[in-house]
């Protein structure tokens, strides 16, 4: 009882001991912290994989579950730490901004997306949301010289509280109607109910809306664009990535669990926040000017993508919204981290890359054509599953619709390219690289394509992942 | 006369609250809010959960509440007096919390149905604390020590942002 | 070993990235490696075609798995109709790229890399059983033809490349959607995951579901045909790409378009396909592309773009073809794509040939070429009648199958078409005394008239056209069994009604 315990909470405790820890180092250079990161990484990977022996058990009264979703999951939230950790430290250097802190605060954000992750109760959820995202105010405005930053985590944690705030009022409703806080009890307590019941529908609501917030959906994407812009960049890289992730994990599990049979009540809201959100975001990104609110808006359209996953609801759509989640974060980090070596963000600055870089142009290239679903790139594959789950679903129209939206976004991404074909001519960006940085771009860029061209390893993890 | 006890505890609450949004001097606006987590710590005795009533009387009141007074008065906010008080979509928000307040309205006029019966106060069970402390130490005990790995969290964070920046030697 | 599709699938793209490993510095290398490369290529494929056997279906298969829970499989295969495309895109793959031995002076190792892999990816295209591989192939192209136009293009080449691909793109996604309503339904009828071909063309959906699946895939093939109106992406395309890029756009990648057509639509769905306002959409937008591409060359200053709208006309008789529904029309269609690759390809390289001497493509600036040029004047000729359709080279051949099928479908169809062959002719031979005859202007004076190389490029273009027009008849065997298979599914009773 007492191993159970531990046990299922080890990841999530061996990152929050060795955050905290970090916060009271202080070295010269920040790479002893990165190696501190990375082995309180791997000693997490190390107790993930171990879990997969113990499938099935619950810690702490049934509040936390072991099983290979919440373990897949975890396992994005790890790699994308871990990669934007790894691509930062230069960037953070450069910054003057390189203290303990920032890798501490990674460290402590990812035990709470744990809880997100693994949480199988609406207060441990909570906590765990709640952990990540106050984490995420700080790592925000952590260039504490640049406005922007300071800005962006106001209007982050403004907003953030507001749907924390909102989110919370749904479970409480959930609870009242249900008794209890522990997601299999809420099931059968629910399930004797109708789901046109107005006081479910004032419970669901809330509850969807928060989580929308959490992962930059439309209509409640309005914090993603300026946040995205102004936290230092391997924060937006690991903002736009594992946060949305572990808010996925969330939302999923709060949907196949206790609210799978309530289907009626949050599925208007969820096609429309998918219909929305690709439409806000591959709309507003072809207007912008500056890379990194580009690819913020763009990220709302991708988590349009992952919603249609939702909206077929069938297995093949959760399996696809699992392998795009893998497959995002991956592309994203490696975009949003080349990013990070320029000096300047805005889409002019590309100017001719092509040519005074060209090994960093192609990795670029490459994770763009994958951000765009280009064959034969992984982004392709994921939003083939897509697709293919929502043929399966006879939802054709919204079939037709995503497909639409996927020629939009190359416009945009595309630009991009263009910029780095032009002659290179005055002022060009300077870039400056890192090993550490070469690394998690070039393995994000590799394995962009490399999935894309044997797809198979990810598929079958992805249907494992859920039994 | 609990209907009385409630409606007169809620109104406390809920005029704390305004006076809290509405005024323009801080410590009024703390004074308020002290009002208001007073009339809530009433509506948890009425449910007869006295060991709340009395926490939250000591803690959030006599703890937080002391210490935003503090603070109100180190710190010299004649300017944020001055400020204007509202923003300027108010009449937006307004109708926005009709509308809620209406959606309650209908809702709570149509029976609230299916709503499992609320469960009585309990009176004279005995074993308040000890009911608590099972809660939060057996039931809730992940949530529980997650939450204070949240407060470090966020007392760093708050540290980390308000110190300047040092000076490069 | 010689007949390993796979081996000469990926030979370009291995020839490609040896060639990154070549340094910059000496572009002789990079440029003889990179043709070497592309010649065996188009050898090793002319072999193949004289191995083909006419009297069996999918030949020189190599079935592999790939992705085995969705049911893609590394399936290759020829029959008659992917043999010739084949062929004749190896052999104008390189025949185009030795004509730009000189045009290219920037980033000469990246200009011939894309090519490479250029060259695999159509390649690819027709040599895929699977659809899902197919599919691959076709976006997969769009990549390094993005950059060539890009890169080493004309004034506006990045809008244009912009403007293919996004354009191109939309309708392949419909495509890609269209294609999964048809895996569906086999799966739905079997039980089983499976993108081949073979086993796509046993579903036969009907009804609404066929409807949706159709136009889907029009959407999709249409835009990449094109299909009028879905064409505005090509003249920007053809006339701001390097030559290179203009002949493998126009005698190549057109084609996946109207391959797109009689490998997924035709067999695919064949009952929509029969419906009589399916039959009258596609017959009358073939007819306006040939009638409206025709009249809109008529008026072009721009040499590129004449023959680019002019490849709008053409395609518009293949797709008539193709929608007359009998083995007449069908295998002209076929045929007329072979001859089309051809005969536009050589007037690419001719411009090319042209613009490496004068730097322009206004028609205007040349005149009077007959004189300094006799024998570029007389190449350019024969590439002319070829795609007239005028006797005795091998446009005429496509074309009259074409307009056969098409009369025995309906009469007035047929004569419109007939009005297109009429205005073909008048563009072309207006184009060629404006190039060539009348007064020569003193700027045309100096010329130097074909090179060796540019003779060794064009020659295989001539003697195809010529043979082809001659004698047809071993590629009309070729296309026999593909023919056949097609007409079984869309007209059964085609073949006893005839009896």
């Amino acid at each position: 009882m007492q191993f159970n315990n531990l046990f299922s909470i080890l990841p999530a405790a061996v990152l929050a001991l060795f955050g905290c820890v970090l916060l009271l180092l202080r070295f010269d250079s920040s790479r002893p912290y990165l190696i501190f990161l990375a082995f309180a990484e791997l000693l997490a990977a190390i107790g993930l994989w171990r879990q997969t022996d113990f499938l099935g058990f619950t810690g702490f009264r049934g509040a936390i579950l072991i099983d290979p979703f919440g373990i897949a999951f975890n396992a994005i939230c790890l790699v994308a730490g871990l990669i934007c950790a790894v691509g930062a430290y230069r960037y953070m250097e450069r910054e003057d901004e390189d203290h303990p802190e920032f890798y501490g605060l990674i460290l402590l954000a990812q035990s709470g997306m744990y809880l997100m992750n693994s949480g199988t109760e609406l207060i441990t959820v909570f906590i765990g949301l709640e952990i990540t995202a106050v984490s995420f105010y700080s790592l925000t405005g952590f260039l504490r010289s640049n406005p922007r930053s300071s800005e962006a985590a106001l209007k982050y944690l403004l907003l953030g509280a507001f749907s924390s705030g909102l989110l919370l009022y749904g479970f409480s409703i959930l609870y009242g109607l249900s008794g209890s806080t522990h997601y299999l009890n809420i099931a059968s307590m629910l399930a004797t109910r109708n789901s046109r019941d107005p006081l479910i529908l004032m419970a669901i609501l809330p509850i969807v809306l928060g989580l929308l917030f959490k992962i930059a959906a439309a209509p409640l994407h309005m914090w993603a664009p300026d946040a995205y812009e102004g936290a230092p960049t391997p924060v937006t890289a690991y903002l736009a990535t594992a946060s949305k992730a572990a808010g996925f994990a969330l939302l999923l599990r709060l949907i196949l669990g206790p609210l799978h049979d309530l289907r009626p009540a949050w599925e208007g809201l969820i096609t429309f926040a998918a219909i929305a959100s690709l439409t806000v975001g591959n709309l507003a990104a072809i207007t912008q000017s500056s890379t990194k609110r580009l690819l913020a808006y763009s990220s709302i359209g991708h988590v349009g993508y992952i919603l249609l996953g939702l909206v077929a609801g069938n297995k093949t759509g959760i399996e696809a919204m699992l392998l795009y989640l893998l497959v995002y974060t991956l592309m994203t980090t490696g975009a949003f981290l080349l990013l990070s070596a320029l000096d300047r963000e805005g889409v002019t600055d590309f100017r001719g890359l092509l040519y005074r870089h060209p090994g960093v142009a192609l990795l670029m290239i490459l994770l763009l054509l994958s951000l765009a679903g280009l064959p034969p790139t992984a982004g392709f594959v994921a939003k083939y599953m897509i697709f293919l789950s929502l043929v399966q679903a006879r939802q054709y129209w919204v079939a037709v619709i995503a497909a639409l939206y996927v020629a939009v976004s190359l416009y945009y991404y595309f630009r991009i390219i263009r910029e780095m074909l032009h002659n290179p001519d005055d002022s060009p960006a300077t870039l400056t690289i890192s090993t550490g940085w070469r690394a998690a771009v070039g393995l994000t860029a590799i394995l962009s394509l490399g999935l894309g061209l044997n797809p198979e390893p990810v598929l079958a993890w992805a249907r494992s992942a859920l039994r | 006369m609990d209907a009385a006890l409630f409606y007169t505890f809620a109104a406390i609450t809920l005029a704390g609250a305004l006076a809290t949004v509405t005024r323009r001097n801080p410590v009024h606006c703390a004074l308020g809010l002290i009002f208001s987590l007073l009339g809530v710590a009433g509506l948890f005795l009425l449910q007869a959960a006295e060991l709340l009533f009395a926490v939250q009387i000591l803690l959030y009141v006599g703890g937080v509440m002391v210490l935003f007074l503090f603070v109100i008065m180190l710190i010299h906010l004649e300017q944020a007096a001055r400020l204007r008080q509202y923003s300027r979509q108010w009449p937006v928000a307004l109708a926005a919390l009709f509308a809620v307040f209406l959606e309650i309205y209908v809702l709570a006029q149509s029976g609230l149905p299916g709503l499992p019966p609320s469960p009585q106060p309990r009176l004279n069970a005995g074993g308040n604390t000890e009911r608590i402390a099972d809660s939060l130490f057996y039931v809730y005990a992940l949530p529980f020590e997650a939450a204070s790995l949240l407060l470090l969290i966020a007392i760093v964070g708050a540290v980390w942002l308000a110190r300047k920046k040092e000076q490069p030697q | 070993m010689a007949d390993n599709l796979t081996l000469i699938l990926f030979l370009p793209m291995l020839g490609g990235l040896i060639l990154t490993l070549l340094p910059s510095s000496k572009p002789v290398l990079v440029k003889f490696w990179a043709n070497l490369v592309l010649g065996c290529n188009a050898l090793w494929t002319l072999t193949l075609l004289g191995r083909f056997d006419a009297t069996h279906d999918l030949q020189f298969i190599q079935r592999l798995p790939w992705i085995p829970s969705l049911g893609a499989e590394f399936f290759l295969g020829v029959d008659g109709y992917s043999m010739l495309l084949f062929a004749m895109t190896s052999a104008v793959g390189f025949l185009a790229s030795l004509a730009s031995w000189n045009a290219i002076d920037t980033r000469l190792k990246e200009f011939y890399v894309s090519l490479l892999i250029l060259q695999s990816c159509v390649a690819g295209v027709f040599l895929a059983v699977d659809a899902l591989l197919f599919f691959v192939f076709f976006e997969a192209s769009l990549i390094p033809m993005f950059f060539l136009i890009a890169i080493w293009g004309g004034e506006q080449r990045r809008m244009a490349a912009m403007k293919f691909i996004v354009y191109t793109v939309a309708g392949s996604m419909l495509l890609l959607v269209g294609l999964l309503l048809l895996y569906f339904e086999h799966w739905r009828q079997t039980g089983f995951f499976s993108f081949s071909l073979p086993a796509l063309w046993a579903t036969k959906p009907e009804g609404d579901l066929g409807l949706w699946i159709f136009w889907l895939m029009f959407a999709g093939l249409a835009v990449k045909v094109p299909m009028a109106p879905f064409h505005t992406w090509l003249p920007d395309a053809h006339t701001e790409a390097p030559t290179v890029g203009s002949v493998y756009l126009a005698s190549i990648m057109l084609k996946m378009g109207t391959y797109g057509f009689l490998r997924l639509v035709l067999p695919g769905v064949p009952e929509t396909v029969k419906q009589a306002n399916v039959l009258w959409w596609m017959s009358v937008l073939a007819l306006i592309a040939i009638v409206y591409g025709a009249l809109v060359c008529l008026k072009q200053k721009d040499w590129k773009r004449l023959i680019a709208y002019s490849s709008v006309s053409h395609m518009g008789f293949c797709m008539l073809g193709m929608f007359s529904l009998n083995p007449a029309g069908i295998s002209g269609s076929m045929l007329q794509q072979v001859n089309h690759g051809i005969s536009t390809g050589l007037l690419f390289i001719l411009v090319g040939l042209m613009y490496e001497r004068r730097h322009t493509r206004e028609i205007s600036e040349y005149g009077g070429l007959f004189g300094p040029m006799p024998a570029f004047s007389f190449v350019f000729l024969i590439a002319a009648v070829s795609s007239m359709g005028l006797p005795p080279l091998n446009g005429f051949v496509g074309e009259l199958r074409i307009l056969t099928g098409a009369f025995e479908m309906s009469v007035p169809w047929a004569l419109w078409a007939g009005l297109g062959v009429v205005l073909t002719v008048a563009y072309l031979l207006w184009c060629y005394q404006r190039v060539t005859l009348g007064e020569t202007s003193a700027k045309n004076l100096g010329l130097a008239d074909l090179s060796g190389r540019e003779w060794a490029v064009v020659l295989p273009f001539l003697i195809a056209a010529i043979g082809i027009g001659v004698y047809p008849q071993p590629a009309f065997d070729m296309l026999e069994r593909p023919v056949k298979q097609i007409m079984e599914k869309v007209r059964p009773n085609y073949y006893a009604q005839s009896n």
